[in-house]
């Protein structure tokens, strides 16, 4: 009730006209009435009704939320936030050496881009975690689904099947080898069919589509409560050419941004966008940094550059809050995105040709 | 813009109409605080009216991947790709060439990008069943002549090629009525081409596969380093014309372009190519590469034999697709066409 009238969901004209009169608070505007409040200001009773509406269902909105304890202004100390973000869940690349560099893996909340060469293997990140988002708690994943938004068709879903039935597969040899009855009951619900059913796919092909599309995710979001994961695969396509005016697709790029960083944050869900290199002309030499320009570099919060040294994939940790910048090497087998060693095994496998990794992370839950 | 038909608050019907807003993209263009601005609405009926709009750009376009890989429809599925008429070929490229979207064909000179163009200008031609896609063909010359007389050799040796398709078949298809040659020399030409000639072919159904040879050609002479802005324009602006033709028609588009030969000294390639002992790259730089689905490279085992020699190894090398690993395997070029050696 005691709401500032500046901060109300109203027109800004009508609210520079309440400013100007000398209104300062909503409780205010509710006791002047429709009739004192179309005199005062010199607008219609109509106007002025619908305005009073407004007011108080914000102001019972207001209350329901500070009931309820969580709102739009709600205050914690900053330990709550570090124990919320150490209990974060990640997303698993299935490369220990890139999950490390990371901190565990693709993060739940923040905003992750990969940047690099057509070819080197964005696409196939972006798919392994797709696939990835859904592996069950007890072994150690974050049990979501996932949300593909495919901006230069190249989402084969053939691929995702080998991906997809290359993760079952590694995820039966690992109840197999734990011989443990929770885990073998998990698979049950993790099959190939299950997988790919929970992968939401939406195809945009123009920047006003995936706008569109981004305005109404949300709304998605909050029908399947499940997703974890939003993938924009890529996001530099649809901005790269039609555009004259490049402040308008700075402006454009900023509002996506921000409304990427709202959807990570108020669903729990990572946002992974895949961008494009460029040529940027130096005095002596040329070198390849990410597309779109120096803004959208502030949009994301961790960015992975992806380039090749002679016929070895590298994965470079450009930027990161927490973890320092780094480089690992990895593969693209045809089983998805791996290390490039298979890391010592510990407990038989049974023989199998299958790649027989540890699985550090499983191994540590399961103490 | 009918703003009458969305449905929406009368009140917003009214502002928009008097703020002359015309069209979706105007709408999402704008930002919410611009929109309240120019409409004098509050950010609540902004958010509806944002809401609304952006539900008729996409009502009903989420599918899901098992949707996607039980989809068996010929038009609309991803298991539909476009055979090269030779299953060794077929093999490395899991089925053929994608249907949305662009492919590029790279390598040296009489290496046989031609050759292969030309066997896909003739297997588009064919029943779903064996692989084509039972329409026509768009080639598009940039620099040299149609091969107009090599054309007629493979139409006439089809029966030799194509083993697996009964003879019938093949002497009902009229091969050379639904090959389509344009000939576009310059940048502003093929412009036109692309706009009006190829959407016009391709809404009418008459071509599902567009070669063109080759995007190179177009840039040479014309374009120093001063110009480097200019190309890479004109790259992106063709290469989001031709995605969006085929995203439109599923219809695969075939880019071959040359190659340069690497300068050890260029920074930028190693970080942009793996380097496994080719000398070569392919021509227009990343800006090119952006665009790309799919790039195929061709090279001659041997160096020196011409192009029709029969015997004489090539190469056909995946170098990045996102639904194949890095792979080659060897073929030849005979009389009947190109043919895959296991």
């Amino acid at each position: 009730m005691q709401r500032e009238v500046g901060t109300l969901p109203l027109a800004p004209a009508l609210r520079a006209r309440l400013a100007a009169a000398g209104f300062q608070t909503a409780q205010e505007l509710l006791d002047t009435g429709p009739c004192g409040l179309s005199k005062e200001i010199g607008i219609s009773r109509e106007e002025a009704l619908e305005a009073l509406q407004v007011v108080r269902q914000e102001c019972h909105g207001d209350a329901a939320r500070t009931a309820g304890g969580s709102g739009a202004t709600r205050k914690c100390t900053a330990l709550e936030l570090l124990e919320e973000e150490q209990t974060q869940g990640f997303i698993i690349t299935f490369c220990s050496a890139l999950d490390n560099i990371l901190g565990g893996g693709v993060q739940l909340t923040k905003i992750t881009e990969i940047c690099g060469a057509p070819g080197v293997g964005k696409t196939q990140l972006c798919m392994q975690l797709a696939v990835d988002v859904q592996i069950p708690e007890c072994f150690g994943g974050v049990a979501g689904e996932a949300v593909f938004i495919d901006t230069e068709g190249s989402f084969m879903v053939d691929r995702v099947v080998d991906i997809a039935a290359a993760c079952v597969q590694h995820c039966h040899l690992i109840a197999e080898a734990q011989q443990e009855e929770d885990l073998r009951k998990a698979l049950e619900t993790f099959s190939l069919e299950n997988i790919l059913s929970h992968i939401y796919y939406f195809r945009c092909r123009d920047y006003t589509e995936l706008l569109a599309q981004v305005y109404l995710l949300p709304e998605f979001l909050s029908e399947h409560s499940k997703v974890r994961l939003v993938v924009i695969d890529g996001i530099a396509f649809p901005f790269r050419h039609d555009f004259e005016d490049l402040s308008l697709r700075t402006r454009l790029l900023n509002g996506l941004a921000q409304q990427l960083i709202i959807i990570a944050n108020d669903h729990k869900s990572a946002v992974v966008l895949t961008n494009q290199m460029t040529t940027r002309i130096g005095q002596s030499q040329s070198t390849l940094v990410p597309a779109l320009g120096e803004s959208w570099g502030h949009a994301a919060t961790v960015r992975l550059i992806f380039h090749w040294d002679n016929s070895q994939r590298l994965a470079t940790l450009y930027k990161s809050p927490s973890q320092k910048e780094s480089t690992i090497a990895y593969h693209i087998t045809s089983q998805g995105f791996r290390d490039v060693q298979p890391p010592a095994v510990t407990h038989s496998t049974e023989g199998t040709e299958l790649n027989p990794r540890k699985r550090p992370r499983t191994e540590e839950e399961k103490q | 813009m009918d703003w009458d038909q969305f449905d929406l608050n009368p009140k917003t019907i009214a502002a928009l109409k008097k703020a002359d807003i015309k069209s979706v993209k105007e709408v999402l263009n704008l930002s919410g605080a611009d929109l309240q601005r120019l409409m004098k609405l509050s950010s609540a009926d902004i958010q509806c009216l944002l809401k609304t709009v952006s539900h008729t750009l996409r009502s009903n376009s989420m599918l899901t991947a098992l949707q996607l890989y039980q989809d068996k429809d010929h038009f609309t599925s991803q298991h539909q790709k476009l055979s090269l008429g030779c299953s060794v070929l077929d093999n490395l490229l899991k089925g053929g060439i994608p249907l949305v979207g662009i492919t590029e064909l790279a390598g040296e000179s009489s290496a046989g990008k031609t050759q292969i163009s030309l066997q896909l200008c003739l297997c588009v031609q064919y029943p779903y069943k064996y692989g084509g896609l039972e329409s026509g063909a768009v080639y598009i010359c940039t620099e040299d002549v149609f091969p107009s007389k090599r054309l007629q050799q493979l139409i006439d040796q089809q029966h030799k090629l194509r083993a697996d398709v009964p003879a019938e078949i093949i002497q009902k298809i009229r091969f050379g009525n639904s090959i389509f040659v344009e000939q576009a020399a310059d940048l502003d030409t093929f412009q036109q081409c692309i706009t009006s000639r190829l959407s016009l072919l391709l809404a009418r159904g008459m071509v599902r596969l567009v070669v063109i040879d080759s995007m190179a050609a177009l840039f040479r002479g014309d374009f120093g380093p001063a110009q480097a802005a200019l190309k890479a324009r004109y790259l992106q602006t063709f290469g989001a014309q031709l995605h969006s033709l085929s995203t439109r028609f599923r219809t695969p588009i075939m880019c071959i372009n040359q190659v340069w030969n690497q300068v050890a000294s260029y920074s930028v390639s190693y970080f942009l190519y793996r380097v496994e002992g080719s000398r070569v790259i392919p021509a227009l730089g990343i800006t090119w590469s952006n665009q790309l689905l799919m790039r195929l490279m061709v090279s001659r085992v041997s160096p020196g034999a011409a192009s029709h020699c029969a015997g004489s190894r090539r190469t056909l090398s995946v170098v990045f697709a996102p639904h194949l690993p890095p792979s080659f395997c060897y073929y030849t070029v005979q009389l009947e066409g190109v043919k895959g050696i296991k």
